[in-house]
Parts: C-alpha cells; structure tokens; sequence
C-alpha cells in the first residue's frame, strides 16, 4: 500500500511536470491560511497536507500572502495527518505572526488564482483582520470533569438518586432498565447545570486577561469547560495564572488543560457575517 | 508575579492530539468558498463526526452504570473535600485519564477507520469502556 502510492505519487509528478499546463486540474493549490507579505517559511517547518512531499510555500500580493502547498487531487482529503498538518503548521505560524487561518479543505486551482480570486480582490479586509490579531493568539481552555467525583458531587446533591440507585442494586440489567434511564436522565441533566456554572466561572475568571472570548461547543459528554480566547502573547503567564488557579480550586473534579498559542480559528468571522 | 502555582494542575501539552484539532479546523476559519469562485477545486472531504454530545440512551444508561459502582464510603461524617481528596488519591484519578484517553483513540482511530475503506465505523460506540468487576 505504501510503496504502491509512492510509486505512483513519483508516476504523477513525472506526469505533472511533462505537462507544462495542468488543465486536467490533476494538482492543485491547498490554502492553509493568510499572513503578512515578509512571512517566510523555514526550512525545517514539516511536510503539509497530501504528505511530506507536500513543501509548504508563501504565495505573496502586496502586503499579505498566502500559505499554501501543492496537492495532488487522487484522494480524499481528511487524514489524521492531513488535519495534523493543516492546524500544525498554522499554530507553528501563529505562534510568531498573525495568521487567518482558513477552513480545513480549501483547494483553488493554481497560484495565479490564490493572487488573482483572494489575494488582491480582498486585500484591504485581510490586511486589517491581519493588523488587529498582531501579538495577539488564541488559547483553548479544556476541562473535563473527573467522571467519579462529579457523580459523587451529583450524588450528595441529589437525595433521590440514591433511592433510585437502591432499586437497581444487585438487579439484572434488564430489569431495571426504565431507572437506569431515569438515574442517567438526572445525571445528565445535573451535570449540563455544573458544565453551565463551571464555564460561566472560567469564562468570568479569563475575560479580564482576554481580548475575545468565545464559547466552544462542548465535545464529550463530561466537559466541564471547553472555552477559546483571544489574548495578547505578552500576556500569556497571566493567563495561565488565571486558569492554574481555576485548576487547583476545581483540582480532583476537573482535569483543565491550556492549549496554544493556536492559529485564531474561532474569531475569523466569515464574511458579510458582521465583524468580531 | 511570575511564581509557578504548586501542583501544576493544568497541564501544557507541547502538541495538540487528534480530538484538539478536530474541534479547531473541521468547522472554523476563513471558508474559501465565500472568496474563490472561478478556481475552486472540490475536493471530496473525509467526512468526520468525533462528537459525542447529545445525550442518549446510551449514555444515560452508562451514567446509571457508573452511579451503580460508585463507591461512596458510607463511614459518615465524611465531609465532600475530604471524600474527594481520598478518590483523588485512590483510584480515580487514573479512571479519568482512561476515559479521556479511551476518547483521543476511538478518535484516532475512526479517522484510520475511514480511511482504511469505507467500513462503517461511524456507528460504532465511541467511548469504550471496560467493565470492571464489582
């Protein structure tokens, strides 16, 4: 499987480059995202999407540019390192210059397009989103709740569940079924108001070191907190500060994580969608 | 200003895993769409759903599961902290990262799944769970 695809990855690119013009559109352009024109990449930055063969490039038009590498179009998109690379390289970039990150899976035919379709028709807009995330980054803060001690909290807080854990003791699955829902149905519904309280705390606890925050959805059933801001990089030790300190009053009950600098996926407001 | 809080609770992982950037990239950023018209290439997406969020039968019947084990040391007069502090030292911590870990892989390994061929994986209980005796 893998020497099969290198053998014919080596058979496109000899294709490719015999054909001066790729109107058959068999590679194209992959975008990862937008920067200033004076962005270079360095030359031990990673393979990008479509595989290590994949050398990421600075596409530029006046003041701003694009990253982008060259995609062969023979399969779908999606990989583990398709999306490992796509958010690598934009968090590495994030990490030093403002980046707009664009959305996993934009692909434009060549180039000249990136200049001629996004490039110069909407340079004045990207140029100042650009200017407004200058030193600045985004920052994930996760929080998953320790599964046996917020049910511990629910359990103290909650008389009845167990009157109902009582019933289903030493019973068979099957015939305690309608309480076991019933049980989970007030779990679930107990730990949704604890996710709500936690967030607003940390959400309260982050603002003032925060230039933008912005709910995320939470991803697993168990989240306590899942909360993105914007915050200037100088400023990152505070942050930290703010969130160990959440950390350690919650520490036994929530497990809370920190993740960034990241590219600012989620304070990209799409287009005609109002500014943020 | 700059003393590093006792404990370090929250963690500073040098890489995000699979999940962390599934939540970044799959549905945020700039949507090419909305510029490029004349030479965008559709590309066809592997398409991914890793959440878990709406509460289902399964999970509530997984919560009763998980309510059922729980051990509460019915000794009394245990105050809340201090039950806590004891799990924290038990077993429980550990539990925990299982969990979170059990969902990184099933992640991890629906994308491989998918990728694999066309098995439909999507179905499958994401967040796998041993069943302890007792």
């Amino acid at each position: 499987m893998v020497a099969d695809m290198a053998a014919s990855e080596a058979a496109e690119r000899r294709k490719a480059s015999g054909e001066g013009r790729k109107s058959e559109a068999r590679v194209g352009t992959y975008v990862y995202g937008i920067v200033p024109a004076d962005v270079e990449v360095s030359d031990d930055a990673g393979g990008g999407v479509g595989g290590p063969s994949a050398k990421v490039t600075v596409v530029r038009h006046d003041d701003i540019a694009a990253l982008v590498s060259e995609l062969r179009l023979d399969r779908p998109l999606g990989t583990p390192d398709d999306l490992m690379a796509h958010e690598g390289l934009l968090d590495a970039t994030a990490a030093e210059v403002p980046v707009l990150p664009v959305r996993f899976g934009a692909v434009v035919t060549n180039p000249e397009a990136v200049v001629e379709e996004l490039l110069a028709p909407y340079h004045d807009e990207f140029h100042a989103a650009l200017d407004e995330l200058e030193g600045r980054a985004e920052y994930v803060i996760k929080g998953r709740y320790v599964e046996q001690a917020v049910l511990t909290e629910i359990m103290e807080e909650r008389p009845d569940l167990a009157e109902l854990r009582e019933q289903i003791k030493d019973q068979p699955e099957e015939a305690t079924r309608d309480t076991r829902i019933q049980i989970g149905e007030i779990v679930d519904q107990a730990v949704n108001a604890k996710r709500e309280a936690d967030t607003q705390a940390a959400l309260d606890a982050v603002t003032p070191v925060a230039t933008l925050t912005s709910l995320r959805d939470p991803s697993h059933e168990l989240d306590a907190v899942h909360l993105a801001v914007l915050v200037e990089t100088a400023r990152e030790n505070e942050l930290e500060q703010v969130v160990d300190k959440i950390g350690e009053r919650w520490a036994g009950r929530v497990e809370l994580r920190v993740l960034g600098p990241l590219a600012a996926y989620d304070f990209i407001v799409a287009r005609g969608t109002g500014g943020g | 200003m700059t003393v590093q809080p006792a404990g370090g609770v929250a963690q500073r992982p040098t890489a995000t895993g699979l999940a962390d950037v599934i939540d970044s990239i799959l549905d945020k950023g700039l949507v090419i769409d909305a510029y490029v018209r004349v030479s965008l290439v559709g590309i066809e997406l592997l398409t991914i759903d890793a959440r878990i969020v709406v509460a289902s039968v399964d999970t509530y019947l997984r919560y009763a599961e998980a309510v059922n084990r729980l051990d509460l040391s019915e000794s009394g007069g245990q105050g809340l902290p201090e039950l806590m502090q004891n799990m924290k030292q038990g077993m429980v911590a550990d539990k925990g990262k299982d969990a979170v870990e059990g969902v990184l892989e099933s992640a991890a390994d629906k994308l491989e799944g998918l990728v694999g061929g066309p098995e439909d994986d999507q179905e499958r209980q994401p967040s796998r769970r041993r069943k302890d005796g007792g």
